[in-house]
């Protein structure tokens, strides 16, 4: 909290950096036939490196299509997608994949941990697909990092479900990724575990400086962000609104 | 500002597939036995046949000299060996003469039996030992005694002609002239193979004692065989060919027909190499049923695993990972498969012999033979990999969006082109493979069609089921319309079982169908025209009064008679026998002497359909006809020459007609016809039959002993062969080797079973959560059972009746095409597989439904 409140404005961090995120009159469609819903529509948005935002809004609005579109993984019908300076639009899916995995760490609501591996192997898997040559070391400081020194060998099923989400997130954070996206990461938690998992996302986000998104359905927690961004039947609801504008409305 | 591409590139990290599909097989095999049952069993299958069949050709390369008799054995038909050839041959080492021919043995009782005598000089067996119980010295056994009512010779008597006869060592039969005491039963002779199908069980007697049955008349049928036993010295390879080259050299007229001690049995080898091959066809087929197996054990286990691939893909796993991490886990248990199954193979050769080595008619040397197991082991993982490529591929287009999404899990679409195209690669190098190696190209490729074909067709099957039952009107019933409805809903078992149940089917049919053809063929009923007699050896002299007689002795048959000699081609068209190069369906007609004959007239079974025939008192050059066929497989022509070595001397005669001739009537017929004037002056015999007009279903056993007792009384040099008896001899032969298709096609069968079940199993998860609901919302478990079991039973049905269509015209086009007899259908087999594979498909797929029917609904939903 104190590491917050002591960090610069957004506005100055958008002013300061370039664009973490940029996002431009983006439309996306899900479904085929009869079934097909327009989700997104005309989004634009931009995020400041270092900056943590918070995608808020009711069910069916489109925020983690939104974090989707952002992470690589949906590719909009129209408009530009532009992360850490890379356009989405000039990727293919393997490339996509590839900068996935090295500038952006995801952290889903039920962990998706790999089963048939170990908590360090789980950690591991992005750096040996990016060809880091001391995955497992890297693997070992960053589950020591988020408190699971004693846990290394220990299998998903082996552990609770915070420590399930700890692992995931030492998986998002081990290839120093320049964005992290965490799509509910509290809501398959209990209240106490959830906000221990929220404190160590927001440590990590200042200790390494890096861009956060984040969903969520939790007020509080969207609080804790730099700016909000609430989405309704798939439109921005309004201006960007600020910690302060959350606070006060 | 965006950065360039190269920005994103990495290094590929070689083993990280091996590595990360490693860890993924720690989950366990769970949906993967099925997989390495199927692949297991295919390769065992082909790993056995080829490794049995390498260790038999093996016996009989190691044998073969024993096998032979010699190092190079000359034989020659009708005739003796001149004073020249004989000087010859003893030049080069040590000489064995022996003679065969069929003939007729007598009791004293006055019972009759066709007897294969071989008769022998004091050298034999020059290599080996004959067993005889008791055992005596050769010499002994064959020695002539003195006996109160003239000469009295030794001989040897298969146990089968001792119980025929009712006889028993001691006892005394006539052959011919002569009188002979049976001294020992002949348990095993160590030549027996190199001679081919015998019609009757061995007699062996001295060559003197032959000589005594006055049998050896000008052109009766002996064969004369000289084997060659070089000096010890000369054992290399080069030394039998080196003789055979000489003998060719220096007695060019000789017409003998010569094997040397690598090529002891040429017919035998080319059995068991086609026959290997049927096998290895059988054994793929397995493996094609096996790999339905595959294809729906990829597709569940990628279906598992969707979450996790979507993690990979999250994590900066490209399609291109994923796909090369499943492919190497799928690729480690098929090798596994695939390895059991060829271990179990190479074992097959070892346990035969082990458990069958003393009663093997054939020299079987166990051995592992790298080259099988290879080749097995290449089959099974390119199956797996033809079969699981599809499912893989899409494993390249997993959404990542699957791990927010729960509803995008259903949509499955066709493989990116790449893994296509792949998949068609490794289709047509398994193709090429197959084709390539197979002995009999044309079988090999009509097997792939035909596989195709069925694979297509079943296809078409599952989708026309689930169509009609998409438009069929709802119907009142609950159960009825559970049923229906699961066939064609999305996700439905359909498609799996119809393939898996079909497959099999198709295979169980196209087996019994040919099993109960071919006994039909050889066991039951002759043909409706079939003589019941033929008489060999009959001189040219007394033949007008042996057709006369047996027209008499039975008043109402037909009698047929004709002159035959016997020949080999030496020569046609100008080139040299050993210089032609046939087509695979002629190359017997040069590989031994031919029954050659002369006539006026066009020969019955016979029509002339090309060319001309001569006028019936032709006096011209010879002519000769040849049989269609076989000339086409010759090369020959109307026009074009052939030379005939018969008793020695070339005959060159003209081909100036060809005939298609109805060899399955069994009346006599020749490959060769000469215009009457071809062998004017030639010593030869005559060939008869005799045809019966009524039903010999009554009594016949009895009037055909008859027959063949008129006959022995009045012509003792004639020798008659009961077409029956012959038949069932072959019979015997035919029942073997169907023997060993049914083994290799339980294989193929249980896979099947493997398969289906799979199928089954794989949908059970749907199946119990379906069951759950219904339960839940007030069905019974009755109603819920029954409605399960119609729909089991429409599917399998409709999918039993393609099974034996597809199934009967496979075993018509084979029974009919490949082994040219006539084909009925056989409905009450068809009937049986029917049944059967209704009642499997609904036990098995029953099985699984029954547990979850009993299973608390509240306890399932909680865990779905």
């Amino acid at each position: 909290m104190d590491s917050l409140i002591e960090s610069p404005s957004p506005a100055d961090r958008s002013s300061a950096r370039p664009d973490s995120i940029s996002i431009s009159n983006v439309d996306l469609s899900l479904g085929q036939g009869a079934a097909r819903v327009h989700i997104l529509k005309d989004i634009s948005l931009r995020v400041g490196a270092g900056e943590a935002i918070g995608l808020i809004g009711p069910s069916g609005s489109g925020k983690s299509t939104l974090l989707m579109v952002m992470a690589g993984l949906e590719r909009p019908d129209r408009g530009e997608v532009v992360v850490d300076g890379v356009s989405f639009n000039a990727l293919d899916e393997d490339g996509l994949a590839r900068f996935r995995g090295r500038q952006v760490g995801i952290v889903f609501q039920s962990f998706h941990l790999i089963p048939t591996m170990t908590a360090l192997e789980n950690v591991a898997v992005p750096l040996e697909l990016a060809g880091v040559p001391d995955a497992s070391e890297r693997a070992a400081r960053e589950l020591d990092s988020v408190g699971l020194g004693a846990r290394l060998h220990h299998y998903p099923t082996q552990l609770s479900g915070g420590e399930q989400q700890r692992v995931a997130l030492a998986r998002a954070l081990a290839p120093d990724p320049a964005i992290l996206v965490a799509d509910e990461p509290t809501g398959n938690l209990d209240e106490a575990t959830g906000q221990q998992i929220v404190d160590l996302l927001f440590t990590k986000h200042v200790e390494r400086g890096m861009t956060l998104v984040l969903v969520t359905h939790d007020t509080l927690l969207a609080q804790r962000c730099d700016r909000v961004v609430r989405l309704r039947s798939g439109r921005i609801d309004g201006p960007a609104a600020s910690r302060h504008w959350i606070e006060t409305a | 500002m965006t950065l360039a591409l190269k920005s994103v590139r990495r290094r590929r990290i070689p083993g990280l597939p091996l590595r990360f599909a490693l860890r993924e097989l720690r989950s366990g095999l769970r949906g993967f036995y099925v997989f390495v049952a199927c692949i297991a069993l295919g390769v065992m299958a082909i790993a056995g046949v080829g490794s049995v069949a390498a260790s038999l050709s093996d016996g009989l390369a190691h044998e073969g000299r024993t096998l032979l008799g010699g190092d190079v054995s000359f034989s020659l038909i009708q005739r003796e060996a001149k004073a020249d050839e004989i000087a010859f041959l003893r030049e080069h080492g040590s000489l064995s003469v022996a003679a065969t021919l069929r003939t007729m043995a007598r009791a004293s009782d006055g019972r009759l039996a066709l007897v294969e005598l071989k008769a022998v000089d004091d050298a034999y067996p020059m290599l080996g030992a004959a067993t005889l119980d008791p055992a005596m010295p050769m010499r002994d056994l064959l020695a002539k005694h003195d006996g109160a009512s003239g000469d009295v010779y030794g001989a040897a008597a298969d146990p089968t002609l001792l119980a025929r006869l009712d006889l028993k060592v001691g006892d005394r039969v006539t052959v011919g002239g002569a009188t002979f005491e049976i001294r020992s039963a002949i348990a095993a002779e160590p030549d027996k193979l190199a001679g081919g199908l015998g019609f009757g069980p061995r007699f062996l007697v001295s060559i003197d004692g032959l000589r005594a049955t006055k049998l050896l008349q000008p052109g009766s049928l002996v064969r004369w065989i000289y084997r060659v036993k070089l000096p010890d010295g000369a054992t290399n390879d080069r030394a039998p060919a080196a003789l055979v080259d000489a003998a060719r050299a220096t007695l060019p007229q000789a017409g003998w027909e010569i094997r040397s001690r690598d090529n002891a049995s040429p017919q035998l080898a080319r059995t068991i190499t086609r026959f290997t091959q049927f096998l290895t066809l059988v054994g793929l087929a397995a493996l094609l049923v096996g790999g339905v197996g595959v294809a729906n054990a990829v597709r569940s286990h990628i279906d598992r695993r969707r979450d996790v691939i979507a993690a990979f893909k999250a994590l900066g796993a490209t399609g291109r990972d994923v796909f090369a991490i499943y492919l190497t886990q799928v690729m480690l248990l098929a090798m596994a498969g695939a390895l059991i199954g060829a271990v179990i193979g190479a074992a097959l050769p070892f346990a035969i012999v082990g458990a069958f080595g003393h009663l093997l008619p054939l020299p079987v040397v166990p051995a592992l033979h790298p080259g099988s197991l290879a080749l097995s082991v290449v089959y099974g993982l390119l199956t797996a990999l033809a079969f699981g490529m599809w499912p893989l591929g899409r494993v390249h287009d997993v959404p990542v969006a699957a791990l927010f999404r729960e509803a995008v899990t259903s949509e499955w679409r066709r493989p990116p082109l790449r893994y296509l195209v792949w998949m068609a690669v490794v289709v047509a190098v398994l193709i090429a493979i197959a084709i390539g190696l197979a002995y009999d190209k044309r079988v090999a490729a009509v097997f792939v069609v035909a596989s195709a074909l069925v694979f297509a067709l079943l296809r078409a099957v599952a989708a026309g089921m689930m169509a009609v039952a998409r438009r069929l009107p709802r119907p009142r019933a609950t159960m009825l319309r559970l049923a229906i409805a699961n066939i064609h809903r999305p996700g439905a078992l359909t498609p799996s079982v119809v393939l898996s149940l079909g497959l099999g089917l198709a295979v169980l049919v196209t087996i019994t169908q040919i099993d109960g053809n071919l006994r039909r063929q050889f066991m039951a009923a002759l043909p409706a025209h079939a003589p019941s007699f033929y008489f060999i050896d009959i001189p040219s002299s007394v033949s007008g009064r042996f057709t006369a007689f047996l027209k008499e002795t039975v008043p109402h048959g037909t009698v047929e008679d004709v002159p035959m000699l016997r020949g080999r081609i030496v020569a046609a068209r100008g080139v040299k026998a050993e210089d032609l190069k046939p087509s695979q369906d002629a190359e017997w007609v040069l590989q031994s002497d031919r029954g050659l004959t002369y006539t006026g007239e066009v020969p019955k079974g016979s029509r002339v359909v090309e060319g001309h025939w001569w006028p019936a008192d032709y006096n011209g050059p010879p002519l000769v006809s040849f049989e269609k066929k076989l000339a086409d497989g010759l090369g020959l022509k109307v026009g074009d020459t052939v030379v005939v070595n018969v008793l020695g001397r070339d005959i060159t005669a003209t081909i100036s007609n060809m005939r298609s001739v109805d060899w399955q009537s069994l009346g006599i017929n020749f490959v060769l016809v000469f215009s009457p004037n071809a062998f004017r002056g030639a010593p030869h015999t005559h060939i008869a039959t005799l045809t019966e007009p009524h039903d010999r279903a009554g009594g016949g056993a009895v009037k055909d002993a008859a027959v063949v007792k008129a006959v022995a009384d009045a012509f003792p040099m004639v020798t008659t062969v009961r077409v029956r008896e012959a038949l069932e001899t072959v019979g015997t032969v035919v029942t073997n080797l169907v023997l060993a298709i049914r083994g290799a096609s339980a294989v193929t069968l249980i896979s099947a079973i493997l398969v289906l079940g799979g199928a089954l199993a794989a949908g059970h998860r749907h199946r119990v959560y379906d069951a759950v609901i219904l339960k839940t919302l007030g069905a019974t478990r009755l109603r819920l059972l029954g409605a399960y079991a119609l729909e089991y039973l429409m599917i399998g049905a409709a999918t039993a009746m393609f099974g034996v269509a597809a199934g009967s015209v496979a075993a018509w086009l084979i029974v009919t095409r490949l082994m040219t007899l006539s084909f009925v259908w056989q409905a009450g087999s068809a009937a049986v597989v029917v049944v059967v594979a209704l009642a499997v498909t609904v036990m098995l797929g029953l099985a699984g439904t029954l547990l979850a029917l009993n299973q608390k609904p509240a306890a399932v939903l909680r865990n779905l």
